[in-house]
């Protein structure tokens, strides 16, 4: 293989591992703004439920979760979990959830509570004042934390590597066994992986920081 | 769940690797992260470029790309044999270093100029100054952030078996392999992280409230 047919091989890999990235951002983004207004307003129970969510994914390996699914349930050949695309997505997302909450916390509470209680004040209700005045500004102040988990998932979807998803990690590894070639194969990978992450993130992080001056958040 | 009792061996001698590499990879990122914050501060136009590729490339690449290139590419490039264990140091202490020197950053940034000024004043050299005034108050006030990467450090230490190293979830791979009983398997090796883990945080959030400066907390 020449250094082009091997880049091509890997380059292959680039949608897999954006589509991992990607899904698993936004079912993160359906499973933490929700978690983080509870963890804000919501009743006592509930907190405590959603700060041990956290707790668990921010302190347990993806990949054990990983495994935990994929030949827990996999292996009985259960649909979904069989899937490792599947199963890579739906654990980078759950964890994604715990992390955004997180930070979707920070961004309400830099917004303050004058916001809703001057809401409420004009007469909207509890859930009318979450929707149409914290939620848009949640999600500026919330901006540069979240260009930096998305480079977080496109970094973490090579984990997908371990239970088989042919990926971009997984493709330059596959490179490297069948050329030999120990150090273009992985070299080229960490240039791409950085050409994903970088040029976005850096981005949103200027975007958002821009952003929250102008608006005083 | 009583099987488990077989491969208590396996799961022990794997998580002393786990924490070794943890505490080896946060002791060497902590050095060098220092060593770099101060470089970038302080070390001029071109030092500050080359730290900012440093920390670009371990940043901005995944931690499996990073093991397979010290375990295989620079092994090859330099003609030598590094073993599992020791790449996952390297690894985890260069990796570590590049967050490290962000937070570190960070934290002498933020109490720098009034006290840099006001040391200097009094007749220390900027080397003093920095030693002896800066970095004690930068390393307080850097727990919190330092608490986080701690956590997000033991938990990627699972990447290391990929290249063969046995430490927990791989030694929980070959309990699930062996016995087929997997989800006893990784829900037991999940509670060994999840409690090393939150108890190392505990601690360190206890240090902070011992070592803390009244007035000089970091604002949330």
């Amino acid at each position: 293989m020449s250094p082009l047919e091997k880049l091509t091989f890997i380059l292959m890999g680039v949608p897999t591992t954006l589509a991992i990235s990607i899904l698993s951002f936004f079912l993160g983004l359906a499973i933490g703004l929700p978690l983080a207004f509870i963890r804000a307003y919501g009743s006592k129970p509930f907190q405590i439920l959603v700060d041990a969510y956290e707790k668990v994914f921010r302190s347990v390996p993806e990949i054990v979760i990983m495994l935990f699914f994929y030949f827990g349930f996999g292996s009985h050949l259960r649909e979904p979990f069989k899937n490792a695309f599947f199963t890579a997505t739906f654990v980078l997302g759950l964890r994604s959830g715990a992390n955004q909450s997180q930070i979707f916390r920070g961004a309400i509470r830099g917004i303050g509570e004058e916001q809703m209680v001057a809401a409420r004040s004009l007469g909207l209700s509890r859930l009318q004042a979450i929707v149409y005045v914290m939620i848009p500004q949640t999600f500026i102040a919330a901006t540069p934390g979240l260009g930096s988990e998305y480079a977080l998932l496109v970094k973490d979807s090579s984990y997908a590597f371990i239970i088989g998803v042919l990926e971009m990690m997984k493709r330059a590894d596959v490179v490297r066994k069948v050329t030999l070639d120990t150090v273009f194969p992985y070299f080229a990978a960490a240039f791409l992986y950085i050409l994903l992450t970088f040029p976005l993130s850096t981005y949103l992080d200027m975007w958002g920081t821009r952003k929250k001056k102008q608006l005083g958040l | 769940m009583y099987f488990l009792f077989e491969y208590l061996h396996l799961i022990f001698s794997g998580f002393l690797t786990t924490v070794e590499v943890t505490f080896f990879g946060i002791a060497m990122g902590l050095v060098l992260g220092t060593i770099l914050a101060i470089g970038d501060i302080y070390g001029g136009k071109i030092v500050s470029t080359l730290i900012k590729l440093y920390v670009e490339f371990f940043r901005g690449s995944p931690l499996l790309v990073q093991l397979f290139i010290f375990y295989f590419s620079i092994p090859t490039l330099l003609d030598i044999q590094i073993d599992s264990f020791t790449v996952g140091l390297i690894v985890f202490g260069l990796n570590s270093a590049a967050y490290q020197k962000g937070y570190i950053k960070g934290a002498m940034a933020s109490i720098y100029e009034d006290q840099m000024m006001a040391a200097l004043s009094l007749g220390l050299s900027k080397f003093q100054a920095i030693i002896y005034v800066i970095l004690p108050q930068a390393m307080r006030l850097v727990i919190p952030a330092w608490s986080n990467e701690f956590c997000s450090l033991a938990k990627s230490t699972a990447a290391l078996l990929i290249i063969g190293e046995r430490e927990l979830t791989s030694a929980g791979k070959t309990i699930a392999g062996h016995t087929w009983r997997v989800f006893e398997t990784y829900t037991f090796i999940a509670l060994i992280y999840f409690v090393w883990i939150s108890a190392v945080m505990k601690a360190l959030d206890i240090l902070y409230e011992k070592v803390k400066i009244p007035g000089l907390e970091v604002s949330l």
